[in-house]
């Protein structure tokens, strides 16, 4: 009986099997429809933490590309080049590429916090689900698995975002309006991203050289409007349905690119101040809520700096 | 909940134990490690000044009853462990009850199918690595010469477990004993099976959901004569990623073949591994959640220059073989001397797949050849002579001479570093001062072009049986192309054992590079700090 118990284990191992036959792709990749018949919807912040000398990181970046091709407006993407080890520029004595400083005192500080580097690059954080465990640092393969557990989640918050920008310099106007009622900590974070930058990026899929000269970063993070960490939403913990957050911040882009440049020059180790070069075409507003206890980000929003 | 799960386990040694009857053992392990900031290095100081990393092993046995557990502290984890162990916390327990030939386990264990090739559930404390299962296992011998077990769980990782369910079984059959031959030859068959199962969300590939790994293996001994070969296979596991994602199967096939007498031992080993990197989640990367291990097929280097370039085995795609001659000299004569001398001469070459290892998806069906080492891209080779010969009844003396080609861009995942040629000389001696007093001194060398340049390595170490030793060691980098970095790494440490405890306090720098057990490889930050090890055991 016991050598028949056992025939059927091995019999059912040899059952637990899945071979995949071609093709192996399903569908034909259209995007998931995200319109909501509701004013908002909530979104999802994307942080891909990377380095331009990171080979493996463009994995990251086409991974990110294809969950926006398939989430569409659902995701909101910001690409954060950190710490020392891939993301520092070269000495120009050692190479003339890799000169670009992209990083921020913005992103050295969540990397700073939420310890990014030390999980190891490329590594995201999905609405910084997980925190403070390290779940929070999320491999590229399993972006789409945790995009999947909250895909659906309704939203609590609804942000808009105005800009007005004139030259280099402006206002922009966020209005937040509360979706249900709901009581905690929570602060509201600005800052810009650039598209589109060209400059060097070790590629480990480029061929025959990793080096690519004229590599696109997307999505780069580029400055804080209200600090790495932002403001407080209001000061009393209650939140009713129906009520309305309103918030201005006077911008000058001029003095953003060169608080980088000179973050760059005299504060991130290894620094060199090439942080500049911003194109306000290129650049998004994007605007999150998050829980101050958990880090969680409740809604995120973005939108063109310059309406195209 | 885990708390209350390892209360209880752990309740049974205090009720246990006041009965006089059953056994309680242990043992525990501390390592203390302050780093201080030294840039000539690059070593970066640690927040907390101090880290630290413990374990503590208890294990109640009583006739057929054994539970276990395991407390882990790290305190901050040190700087060369995963950070994702920071904490406190009982990750390993488990009772285990044995009757008429079936055993029972609940809860953690560790296990191993063969060699490994597709299923090595085991602790490295060194390397950090520590794939425990958490589930149920059964091990049982229905007849003599028949043995079975199976498994069904979660593999640890860190303070937490995979999100796939991994089941396994596996059978050894004794020929010998279940045909009752009483041959000098013996023989043993043995066949395995792993599964994981693990959701599969992915709106653009369809994923397999259930990926198996089967192994068998042979063993045939005869007189000096021992071979064993195993071969394993495993079906698609694709990453899971939404953009590109490899169907190929996995394979791997290791055989070794030894003869052994009284003074003579020959082993030839070779391996071809394509594609098998095995885990308990698709999506995992590093040394996170593998199931397998690939058994290394280059020599295990116990000096440190020789092993400055270790070798890590690439379970992706790797074929090498190695062959290893050991010859004692007889005594008394003129060429073994008046005690006789060991010769052990190794040479291994591991090399790239013809193409690359297989690759399957809707546009690409790539299959390396079987056999190709011609022109196949060198990973890693190492010819290397030991000879050991004891002068007189004072002094010993080991000397090594080794030349090593290490692809340090696949090794260590990087780029433009090429293939680092080396030459490296050792001279050990030891010379007996007096009954429980010795002085050993290590002379190192090797010599390379590339990368750091060239290394000079002494040590000497003085040993008072059975309690102390002393001993101090520099590494110097003179022949670094940057004269910035022509520097000293000195390492002072000293000893006491006594009884089951014992104690070593050192100081010193360590240099950034990696460290290898049996061919699995982790990165070591430089540093610069004391360090504090207390071990001990009842």
């Amino acid at each position: 009986m016991k050598n028949l118990l056992l025939l059927l284990i091995i019999v059912s191992f040899f059952g637990a099997c899945d071979v995949v036959e071609e093709p192996f792709t399903t569908g034909d990749g259209t995007p998931i429809d995200t319109t909501s018949p509701t004013a908002f919807i909530k979104k999802i912040l994307m942080e891909d933490y990377s380095g331009h000398t990171c080979s493996n990181c463009p994995n990251a970046a086409r991974e990110l590309d294809a969950l926006i091709n398939i989430y569409g407006k659902k995701i909101v993407p910001i690409t954060i080049h950190v710490g020392k080890t891939y993301a520092r520029p070269y000495h120009i004595s050692q190479s003339p590429k890799y000169q670009y400083d992209f990083r921020t005192e913005t992103g050295e500080s969540w990397n700073d916090f939420f310890q990014i580097t030390n999980l190891g690059l490329p590594k995201g954080m999905i609405n910084r689900v997980g925190y403070p465990s390290s779940a929070h640092g999320v491999e590229v393969t399993n972006w789409n698995t945790i995009v999947q557990t909250i895909i659906d989640e309704e939203p609590d918050f609804g942000i808009t975002i105005s800009p007005n920008i004139n030259s280099n310099a402006g206002n922009i106007d966020i209005n937040i309006e509360v979706l249900n009622d709901i009581q905690g900590d929570f602060n509201l974070l600005v800052c810009l991203t650039e598209d589109s930058v060209i400059n060097w990026q070790k590629d480990v899929e480029a061929s025959p050289n990793v080096d690519v000269e004229f590599y696109v970063h997307k999505h780069i993070l580029r400055n804080s409007i209200n600090s790495p960490w932002g403001e407080s939403l209001q000061t009393n913990s209650l939140y009713n349905e129906e009520q309305e957050i309103n918030k201005t911040y006077s911008i000058n882009l001029d003095n953003l690119e060169q608080y980088n440049i000179d973050y760059s020059e005299n504060t991130v180790e290894l620094g060199n101040g090439n942080a500049g070069g911003w194109t306000k075409e290129n650049m998004y507003i994007v605007a999150f809520i998050y829980d101050n206890t958990t880090f969680e980000i409740q809604q995120v929003e973005e939108v063109h700096l310059i309406t195209p | 909940m885990k708390k209350i799960i390892a209360i209880l386990f752990v309740l049974p040694f205090f009720g246990l134990a006041q009965n006089s009857s059953g056994e309680i053992h242990g043992d525990f392990n501390l390592n203390l490690q302050t780093y201080n900031e030294d840039k000539s290095i690059g070593a970066l100081a640690a927040d907390e000044v101090l880290l630290n990393n413990a374990y503590f092993n208890l294990l109640y046995t009583k006739d057929r009853f054994t539970v276990g557990v395991r407390y882990e502290s790290y305190l901050n984890a040190l700087k060369d462990f995963d950070p994702r162990y920071n904490g406190n916390g009982i990750p390993y327990r488990f009772a285990q009850y044995n009757n008429d030939g079936l055993e029972i386990t609940a809860g953690s264990f560790y296990e191993q199918f063969g060699s490994g090739l597709i299923l090595r559930s085991y602790e490295e404390k060194t390397l950090g690595i520590d794939n425990a299962m958490d589930g149920i296992r059964l091990r049982y011998s229905p007849i003599s010469g028949v043995y079975l077990k199976t498994f069904i769980g979660r593999e640890r990782n860190f303070f937490e477990y995979s999100n796939g369910i991994v089941r396994g079984v596996d059978g050894e059959v004794n020929i010998n004993d279940i045909l009752k031959l009483t041959t000098k030859t013996k023989a043993l068959l043995g066949g395995s099976v792993v599964s994981r199962f693990q959701n599969a969300t992915n709106p653009n590939f369809n994923l397999p959901e259930n990926v198996a790994a089967f192994a068998g293996r042979i063993n045939v001994l005869s007189g000096g004569l021992n071979w064993y070969s195993e071969y394993a296979y495993k079906i698609n596991d694709p990453i899971g990623s939404l953009i590109e994602n490899n169907y190929a199967s996995g394979n791997a096939i290791t055989s070794n073949l030894t003869y052994s007498q009284k003074g003579i031992g020959v082993s030839l080993e070779l391996h071809r591994v394509d594609n098998m990197v095995f885990r308990a989640d698709r999506a995992a990367v590093g040394k996170d959640l593998l199931l397998n291990y690939i058994p290394a097929i280059s020599k295990q280097h116990a000096y440190t220059l020789v092993s400055l370039y270790p070798y890590a085995t690439q379970p992706n795609g790797e074929a090498g073989f190695q062959i290893d001659l050991f010859y004692k000299l007889g005594k008394g004569n003129g060429i073994g001397g008046k005690y006789g001398t060991k010769i052990d001469v190794n040479f291994s070459r591991i090399n790239a797949l013809n193409g690359g290892p297989s690759y399957l998806s809707d546009d690409i069906n790539h299959e390396p050849m079987l056999i190709s080492l011609k022109g196949e891209e060198l990973y890693y080779q190492d010819f290397n002579v030991e000879i050991t010969r004891k002068i007189n009844r004072k002094v010993t003396i080991a000397a090594v001479l080794a030349k090593q080609s290490y692809n340090k861009d696949v090794v260590q995942q990087q780029t433009g570093y090429g293939i680092i040629e080396s030459n490296i000389a050792i001279l050990d001696l030891t010379y007996k001062i007096k009954k429980g007093h010795a002085f050993r001194v290590e002379l190192q060398e090797l010599k390379t072009e590339q990368d750091d340049g060239d290394w000079s390595m002494g040590l000497a170490e003085y040993t008072i049986s059975p309690h102390w030793f002393f001993t101090i060691q520099d590494m110097y980098n003179w022949g670094n192309k940057n004269v910035e970095k022509q520097l000293h790494y000195i390492n002072l440490t000293a000893g006491f054992i006594k009884g089951a405890n014992r104690f070593e306090i050192g100081y010193g720098k360590k240099r950034e590079g990696i460290f290898c057990v049996g061919g699995v490889c982790k990165t070591v930050p430089s540093s610069n700090g004391i360090t504090l090890s207390i071990s001990s055991s009842f």
